[in-house]
């Protein structure tokens, strides 16, 4: 369990982000089509999820174009979206924004990603989704970086986040 | 279990819904402002719960607009429109198509009310959310109406729920 911040006021996330280092836990998501993916899906290539509470709110929204850019320029890497909106939701913001070098992935089937990536919300306004956080997968499915954001408001640290792609 | 359709296709729910005469089962959801709310929040009105996979979807959109229209002439009766998506998701939906006549509530924090309802979808594409549903509640909470799909793609029947509100 971490504690971070909401608004100021003090919450607590169900778990720990997987450890720098460990292997990545598997998962099972939604995609735009509604198909599930896992981990498996980009074997052999390197992966920054980014994981937030809701692309329908204004700091999810920032960070989706930011790695949208980079995403852009970068194929050889895959930007994973990550959240509890369903994927009409993610593919309609996708559509609007035209942020398609990214990929969304949603948790609407249930919270296992959540869980087993310690990021659930146990408490406050945002109990039942994510915290926001970003952690980078290896080709080999290794942890080799992670950030929980302390204030679920503020953006990520980008640049830290993208210089372990590089 | 019940059987429904889904783009022709069978598809099935977790349970079966509230029995007609029955009490409606209390439930916890989460409104556009992020409070919760449950069945006790409407108490001494009928209620029109209008369950739906997501409005980001064309039918949830076109059913939820009609249930506005018919809310608007009726302060006896409050018009639920229930769905997994999260209440980001619904506030926009509802500002964008200036509905103000129905309250829209999410199942963001569990699916706890999707399973007490019956409606939790268990196969098909949208696995994990609710098969479209009405049921009707009389001021008491007694369920006077319910239908489920059959076809969860097609609009409900909407004459037959206003008519058990007349």
């Amino acid at each position: 369990m971490a504690d971070i911040t909401h608004r100021g006021n003090p919450v607590h996330t169900s778990g720990d982000l997987p450890a720098v280092g460990s292997r990545a836990p598997d998962f099972r998501l939604t995609d735009a089509e509604l198909k599930d993916v896992s981990l498996a899906d980009f074997k052999g290539k390197k992966k920054l999820l980014n994981i937030f509470p809701s692309i329908d709110t204004p700091t999810c929204a920032l960070s989706t174009r930011k790695f949208n850019e980079y995403a852009a320029s970068h194929p050889e890497a895959v930007i994973i979206m990550v959240s509890a909106d369903l994927p009409f939701a993610q593919k309609r913001f996708c559509t609007a924004e035209n942020t398609n070098n990214v990929k969304t992935l949603s948790m609407m089937r249930d919270r296992h990603f959540a869980k087993d990536y310690g990021v659930l919300l146990l408490d406050g306004l945002y109990k039942g989704i994510t915290a926001r956080a970003i952690v980078v997968i290896d080709e080999n499915d290794k942890v080799v970086y992670t950030e929980l954001v302390p204030e679920i408001r503020q953006e990520p640290n980008y640049e830290a986040a993208l210089a372990t792609l590089m | 279990m019940a059987n429904a359709l889904f783009q022709g296709k069978p598809a099935h729910t977790s349970g079966e819904l509230p029995k007609v005469g029955s009490k409606a089962p209390d439930f916890k959801l989460t409104a556009g402002d992020l409070s919760e709310v449950t069945l006790a929040n409407f108490k001494g009105k009928k209620k029109l719960l209008s369950i739906a996979h997501s409005l980001d979807t064309g039918v949830c959109a076109a059913s939820t607009k009609k249930f506005n229209d018919f809310a608007k002439n009726r302060s006896d009766v409050v018009v639920l429109v229930v769905t997994a998506d999260l209440p980001f998701a619904q506030v926009r939906f509802c500002t964008g198509e200036g509905l103000k006549n129905v309250v829209t509530l999410s199942m963001m924090r569990d699916r706890h009310f999707a399973k007490d309802y019956g409606v939790l979808l268990t196969d098909t594409p949208i696995a994990g959310l609710c098969a479209r549903s009405t049921l009707v509640l009389d001021e008491n909470d007694k369920v006077l109406y319910t239908q489920l799909g059959p076809e969860l793609t097609v609009e409900p029947d909407y004459d037959k729920a206003f008519a058990v509100l007349k």
